[in-house]
């Protein structure tokens, strides 16, 4: 009776310290795919946008470039059933209607990663003026999907 | 009693070009912050110029001419029971309407403060983002959105209680916010004393003058209040 009930305890602990684990797995790596990217688009903006007379080609390009390398990356498969819960370097607020719309986001995901090709395609072509204006179709691709399926910061 | 009606100034000058400046740079800040993109930029400069107009709006709630001041129309409890009575006399803001504008204000600077702050996680922060951690920026760009949600509550709100008074009041209350007059019955004892122009101008310049230093502080990171760090020396980075 005491191994039963012990048993029962250490299944009961296990399953809830294990709950979600690969969830948030895959919240924390895609928590950090974004901060990378976000870390690259602040670059292009300091280069292109605030300070013009800094820009540096070769920066932007490989800025532009590993944007465009984390979208191509597949990462669709971050962002498993289930994930609209759960914690990776901080709660995710991913919505849940991000699953029941399938169609949307692959719409917006692949909005998303068509202009972070362009851009880097346009940085090889050094014209601060092209840049500037594919970088903020890059940015209204982030913010069709932000509107859509991230929750309000609180 | 039949009064003679006569036109007065209802609404001053820089109280005019406040409000219509403010219906702009507001309408502005909307949609270039819906459409977001490079027009980011612009949803700033416009923020910038609806935080100026609210300088000078509360400053001129003070040193402004009768009607533009917080205490000739602040809606009091007593000025609200009288207007509900059909007791309020007075061309200015009536106590009901005085609470929808200190609401509006309240609210203004709300969304207008945290937006200096806040970020969009994407490619842009408001000028005074440098001040404050990552995570107390995120916690205003939440709060910009909430102020931004109820900014829109109450314009609209503005917008039918406008219609409300064209339809079925037969009064149109735009028209003295172009041209500041309005007809009104003859009434000495409710008529605003109006102050020489050569003051108001003053007042204007000084208020005015205030309102363009708040904004170039802010846009400027809050100098000279907030020691900037000198820019960074050039970094070395190693080829890799």
């Amino acid at each position: 009776m005491k191994k039963f009930a012990l048993a029962i305890l250490c299944a009961a602990i296990s399953t809830s310290a294990f709950a979600g684990k690969e969830e948030d797995q895959q919240i924390k790596v895609r928590q950090s795919a974004y901060t990378f990217m976000a870390w690259n688009v602040g670059k292009i903006k300091a280069q292109v946008i605030d300070r013009p007379e800094a820009y540096d080609k070769n920066q932007v390009i490989a800025a532009a470039n590993a944007i465009a390398a984390v979208a191509n990356s597949g990462l669709s498969v971050l962002f498993g059933p289930g994930t609209d819960q759960g914690t990776g370097w901080k709660k995710t607020r991913l919505k849940p209607e991000f699953f029941k719309q399938p169609d949307e986001v692959r719409k917006l995901a692949t909005d998303f990663n068509r202009e972070a090709n362009e851009l880097a395609k346009v940085a090889q072509g050094g014209n601060v003026g092209d840049i500037k204006a594919q970088f903020g179709k890059l940015g209204e691709a982030c913010k069709a999907c932000h509107d859509k399926f991230r929750v309000k910061e609180d | 009693m039949n009064f003679p009606s006569i036109k007065i100034t209802v609404w001053d000058f820089p109280l005019r070009l406040f409000h219509w400046l403010l219906v702009l740079s507001v309408a502005f800040a909307i949609i270039s912050g819906e459409l977001g993109g490079n027009l980011m930029d612009w949803h700033e400069r416009a923020g910038l110029l609806i935080l100026g107009l609210l300088a000078f709006r509360l400053l001129w709630g003070f040193i402004g001419t009768a009607n533009a001041r917080f205490c000739s129309f602040f809606p009091t409890l007593n000025r609200l029971r009288a207007y509900l009575d059909g007791e309020w006399r007075g061309y200015g803001h009536n106590p009901l309407g005085a609470l929808s504008v200190i609401a509006l204000l309240v609210i203004l600077v709300g969304v207008t403060v945290t937006g200096l702050f806040a970020n969009d996680d994407i490619a842009s922060h408001g000028p005074l983002f440098d001040l404050v951690t990552k995570h107390t920026s995120d916690w205003m760009s939440g709060w910009h959105d909430r102020f931004y949600t109820m900014l829109l509550a109450l314009v609209i709100l503005h917008l039918l209680a406008i219609a409300w008074y064209a339809i079925f009041k037969k009064q149109n209350l735009v028209l003295p916010m172009l041209t500041g007059k309005k007809r009104v019955e003859h009434d000495e004892a409710a008529t605003p004393v109006m102050s020489s122009a050569w003051s108001v101008a003053l007042r204007f310049i000084l208020a005015g003058a205030i309102s363009v230093a708040v904004v170039w502080s802010v846009a400027n990171g809050g100098q000279p209040f907030v020691e900037q760090s000198a820019p960074p020396p050039a970094v070395v980075t190693p080829e890799w």
